[in-house]
């Protein structure tokens, strides 16, 4: 599924009642980054997650990790979001590594064929370990 | 039967239940739509995949119409719930008469992958009614040969 298009370009302003939407990184280990998310993405949240993941992005460690394990939904904004950062770590040569624990975020990766372009975990110590 | 009694013939000889929720057209009570939609899927028996697939599938057409609609206008989804299948058609009056789902977006091309079935439909505005856009999709219960 190529070129997404630029999510949240029409998301209305935000909605204190509707949106929830958690975001922290952390840098536990040396050269990995892990941003962690809880909550629901879709059409609300889909700009806090793009500017999250940005801010994943602009990081310049190696390892490059989306916790998703507190998802419980994602919608295909949400899934525009990871398939642009998908591409810009294949820009420089790395790749995303997806941790997925609920069916609302492996379900919709599967279904679309999108999982294809991350490394898929789910543990959160194995994608932060790794030995590459 | 006497609950069906106010359900057109059609309705009532394949024995859909239907269910209606009418909210204004934001994108804040799309959750709310969603969670009515995944509720009727699980209590339908359709398969995990299949509840998560009509949910999502029921917010992507929400999101869609919520961007063309009316300020003030209502979003209007209408679940009719079958046996092995729930039919959903979600309806708003449009902004502009000439108010379009683009079909050529990311999103409309995952709805497709999400519904086993899905067509837009576009009704010019007649009298004092307003042009409506609406989407209307089909999920089945399980993961049948496709």
């Amino acid at each position: 599924m190529p070129d997404p298009a630029q999510p949240g370009s029409n998301a209305p302003a935000a909605d204190p009642v509707g949106e929830f939407l958690g975001t922290v990184i952390t840098r536990t280990r040396p050269g990995t980054a892990v941003l962690e998310v809880q909550g629901e993405v879709d059409t609300l949240t889909a700009p806090r997650f793009s500017a999250a993941v940005d801010e994943l992005m602009s990081d310049r460690e190696g390892r490059l990790v989306v916790d998703l394990t507190g998802v419980t939904f994602l919608a295909s904004s949400g899934l525009a979001v990871l398939i642009q950062a998908a591409h810009r770590a294949e820009e420089r040569g790395a790749r995303l590594r997806l941790v997925v624990g609920t069916r609302a975020v492996r379900r919709p990766l599967e279904v679309t064929g999108t999982d294809q372009l991350f490394d898929m975990y789910t543990d959160a110590r194995d994608a932060t370990g790794g030995d590459d | 039967m006497s609950d069906l009694d106010g359900l057109s013939p059609a309705e009532t000889l394949d024995g859909a239940s239907t269910v209606e929720v009418r909210t204004s057209a934001s994108a804040a009570l799309i959750p709310t739509i969603r969670a009515v939609a995944s509720d009727l899927a699980a209590r339908a028996d359709f398969d995990l995949d299949a509840i998560s697939d009509l949910r999502m599938a029921v917010d992507e057409a929400c999101a869609t119409l919520v961007d063309v609609a009316a300020p003030s206008s209502m979003l209007l989804c209408t679940f009719m719930v079958r046996s092995e299948r729930i039919e959903v058609h979600a309806e708003v009056q449009a902004r502009h008469p000439d108010a379009a789902v683009s079909t050529d977006t990311f999103g409309w091309r995952v709805l497709q992958t999400l519904a086993d079935d899905v067509a837009v439909h576009h009704e010019p505005g007649v009298g004092g009614a307003g042009p409506t856009v609406g989407i209307r999709l089909d999920k089945r219960s399980g993961d049948l040969p496709r």
